[in-house]
C-alpha cells in the first residue's frame, strides 16, 4: 500500500497530526475544554462552505475560520468565566448554522462535503501536506517553549497570573494553535471525528501515568499507533479513515482502562497495597518548629 | 516599605458595592490576617490587592520591585484549585517543583537547588512522605498543604493565602502559624492570609485587617496594628 503516493502522503500527514493533536488533547482535557476541538471543527465546516460558495480555496477558508473561531471562543469564555463550556456551545451553534445555510444555497457542493465530514486519505494533496507541516512546526515550538507556563495555567490561571505569567496572551495563543491543529487534521479524519484524534489518546494517557511529561509522551505514542493502524485498516477494509481511526483509538481506550482495572484489582489483593495504604494515612501534622531541622 | 495597598476602594459584583471605602496597607516583613464574617468580601479584598479584579473606585497598588531593586515575587494560594481532580497526571513532588520553576527563564533546567527547595518545602508542611502520590488522590487538607508547599518553594517576597488552614487539625494549624512566623522573621517574607480563626493565630500576627458591616452600603476595613511583641518560638 505504501507504493501509492496518496498513501505515503496520508501516513506522513497522519503522523504529523497525531503528534501535535495528542499533546493538545492533554492540555484541552485538563483545562476542561475537551469539546473545543469538536466546536472548532464545526466552525471550520462553515469556513469550508463559505470558501466553496465564494469560489475560494475551501481548505484555506476552513483553516482561517477555525482560527478566528478559536479567538472568538476565548473572548466569549471571558464573559462566562464560571460556565466556560457555554462559550463552546455558543460558537458551535454559530458555526454549524452558518455551514448549513451556506450549503443549502449551493446544492452542487454537497457531494464534496462527504470527504470533509468523514475524512479521506486521497484528500491530502501536496498543498495540504505543506500546511500540516507548517502547523506541526508552529505547534511543536509553542508546546516546547511554553510547556512550563502551560502546566501552571492548567492548574489555575489566577495563581499563574499572580506569579507574573501573561496568561491572557498565552490563552489566546493556545486557542489559535488549537484552531490550526483542528483545521489541519480535518482532511484525514473529517469534521465529525476530528476530536477523536485529539481527545482519545489524552483520555487514556492521563489515566495511565502520574507524571505530566510522561502523560504527554504516552499520548503521542497512543495517537501515532492509533493513526497508523487506523489508516492501514482503512486501506485494507476500504472504510473511511476518520471512522476507522476513531474506532481503533476507542478500542485502545477500552483495553487500556480494562487492563488498568485488572492491575488495580490484583494490586489491591497484594500486601504491597496494604503497605502503601498505611503510608497514605501515616503522614503527620505540620511539624512544630524545633521538631524539624528543615525550617532554617 | 509598602508592598501592596488599597486606597478608598469601592467594588461589587452586581449593581450595589459589596466593599466600601476599603483602605489597607501591607508592609514588608509583616504577617497580616484578613478576617470577617462569611460574605464580607475577604477574598475580593485579596483579589483586588493582587490586581485580579479592578476596583470601581479608588486606587490599588502592588509593588513591582523590592527594596533592593529586584522584581517582587508574589505567590497566591486560593481557596480552591478547580483542576485538582482525581485524574490529574502529576505527582506531589512534580507539582511542588513547578513552584521553583515559576521564576526565571521558562526553559531553564531543573537544578539540584530546585530539588532541595522542593523537598524542604514539602518537609515543612509535613508532606514529604507522600511525594510520589498522584495529586488527585490526596484529601482536601493534603491538597491545601501541597499548595502551600508550592507557594513556599517559589520563595516569594509576598505570600497571599485564602483560608489556608481549612481542613487542618489543631496541631497542624499551630505548626503552620509557627512556620509562617518563621518565614517572616528569618526570610523576610510578607504574608497576608484570610482566616476565621483569629483568636488562634493572633499571637503570631503583626496586623489584623477586619471587615466590618457599614450599614447597607457593604463592608469597610478596620485595621489593627498589634503593638505588643508577637509570639516567636525562636525567642
Amino acid at each position: 500500500m505504501l507504493h501509492y503516493d496518496f498513501m505515503q502522503r496520508a501516513f506522513f500527514a497522519g503522523a504529523l497530526i497525531a503528534v501535535v493533536a495528542s499533546v493538545l488533547g492533554v492540555y484541552l482535557m485538563l483545562r476542561r475544554q475537551a469539546l473545543m476541538a469538536d466546536m472548532l471543527s464545526h466552525v471550520s465546516l462553515a469556513g469550508v462552505a463559505a470558501g466553496a460558495f465564494l469560489g475560494l480555496s475551501p481548505t484555506l477558508s476552513g483553516f482561517l475560520t477555525a482560527t478566528i473561531g478559536a479567538v472568538a471562543v476565548e473572548y466569549v469564555r471571558r464573559f462566562y468565566k464560571t460556565y466556560s463550556e457555554m462559550s463552546i456551545a455558543i460558537i458551535m451553534v454559530g458555526g454549524l448554522s452558518t455551514a448549513v445555510v451556506l450549503m443549502s444555497l449551493n446544492k452542487t457542493m454537497s457531494k464534496s462535503f462527504t470527504s470533509y465530514l468523514f475524512g479521506s486519505v486521497v484528500a491530502v494533496d501536496r498543498s495540504q501536506l505543506l500546511l500540516m507541516l507548517i502547523v506541526t512546526a508552529a505547534a511543536a515550538l509553542f508546546f516546547f517553549f511554553l510547556r512550563r507556563p502551560l502546566y501552571q495555567m492548567t492548574f489555575d490561571e489566577e495563581t499563574a497570573k499572580v506569579s507574573g505569567l501573561p496568561t491572557g496572551l498565552i490563552s489566546m495563543l493556545f486557542s489559535v494553535i488549537t484552531g490550526m491543529i483542528v483545521a489541519a487534521a480535518m482532511p484525514i479524519v473529517g469534521v465529525l471525528l476530528v476530536s477523536s484524534l485529539i481527545i482519545l489518546p489524552a483520555a487514556l494517557a492521563i489515566r495511565l501515568t502520574s507524571r505530566f511529561s510522561a502523560a504527554l509522551l504516552l499520548a503521542v505514542a497512543i495517537g501515532l499507533a492509533g493513526v497508523m493502524s487506523g489508516l492501514t485498516a482503512s486501506y485494507e477494509l476500504s472504510t473511511p479513515p476518520g471512522g476507522t481511526i476513531a474506532l481503533v483509538l476507542l478500542a485502545f481506550l477500552a483495553i487500556g482502562v480494562a487492563s488498568q482495572k485488572v492491575v488495580r484489582l490484583v494490586r489491591a489483593k497484594s500486601k504491597h497495597a496494604a503497605a502503601t495504604d498505611t503510608e497514605m494515612h501515616s503522614y503527620g501534622p505540620i511539624p512544630r518548629l524545633g521538631e524539624d531541622s528543615h525550617t532554617s | 516599605m509598602i508592598l501592596a495597598s488599597l486606597k478608598e476602594v469601592e467594588f461589587g459584583y452586581n449593581d450595589a458595592p459589596s466593599l466600601h471605602n476599603a483602605t489597607i496597607e501591607v508592609r514588608s516583613r509583616e504577617f497580616a490576617a484578613v478576617t470577617g464574617p462569611n460574605g464580607a468580601s475577604k477574598t475580593t479584598l485579596l483579589k483586588l490587592m493582587l490586581g485580579l479584579l479592578k476596583p470601581w473606585k479608588g486606587k490599588t497598588f502592588l509593588a513591582g520591585k523590592r527594596e533592593d531593586g529586584r522584581p517582587l515575587k508574589v505567590s497566591y494560594v486560593p481557596q480552591q484549585i478547580a483542576a485538582f481532580n482525581g485524574g490529574f497526571p502529576s505527582n506531589v513532588q512534580e507539582f511542588v517543583l513547578s513552584g521553583c520553576l515559576s521564576s526565571g527563564s521558562w526553559l531553564r533546567r531543573v537544578t539540584k537547588e530546585d530539588r532541595e527547595l522542593a523537598e524542604k518545602s514539602l518537609r515543612q508542611v509535613g508532606m514529604w512522605q507522600l511525594r510520589e502520590r498522584r495529586i488527585g488522590e490526596l484529601s482536601g487538607g493534603q491538597k491545601q498543604r501541597i499548595c502551600i508547599a508550592r507557594a513556599l518553594a517559589q520563595r516569594p517576597d509576598l505570600l497571599v493565602m485564602d483560608e489556608p488552614t481549612t481542613g487542618m487539625d489543631e496541631a497542624s494549624r499551630k505548626g503552620f502559624y509557627e512556620l509562617m512566623r518563621h518565614m517572616v522573621d528569618a526570610h523576610g517574607m510578607s504574608i497576608v492570609m484570610v482566616t476565621h480563626g483569629l483568636e488562634e493565630c493572633r499571637p503570631y500576627l503583626d496586623r489584623i485587617i477586619e471587615l466590618e458591616r457599614k450599614g447597607e452600603g457593604g463592608w469597610k476595613c478596620c485595621t489593627t496594628t498589634l503593638c505588643s511583641g508577637h509570639f516567636s518560638p525562636a525567642r
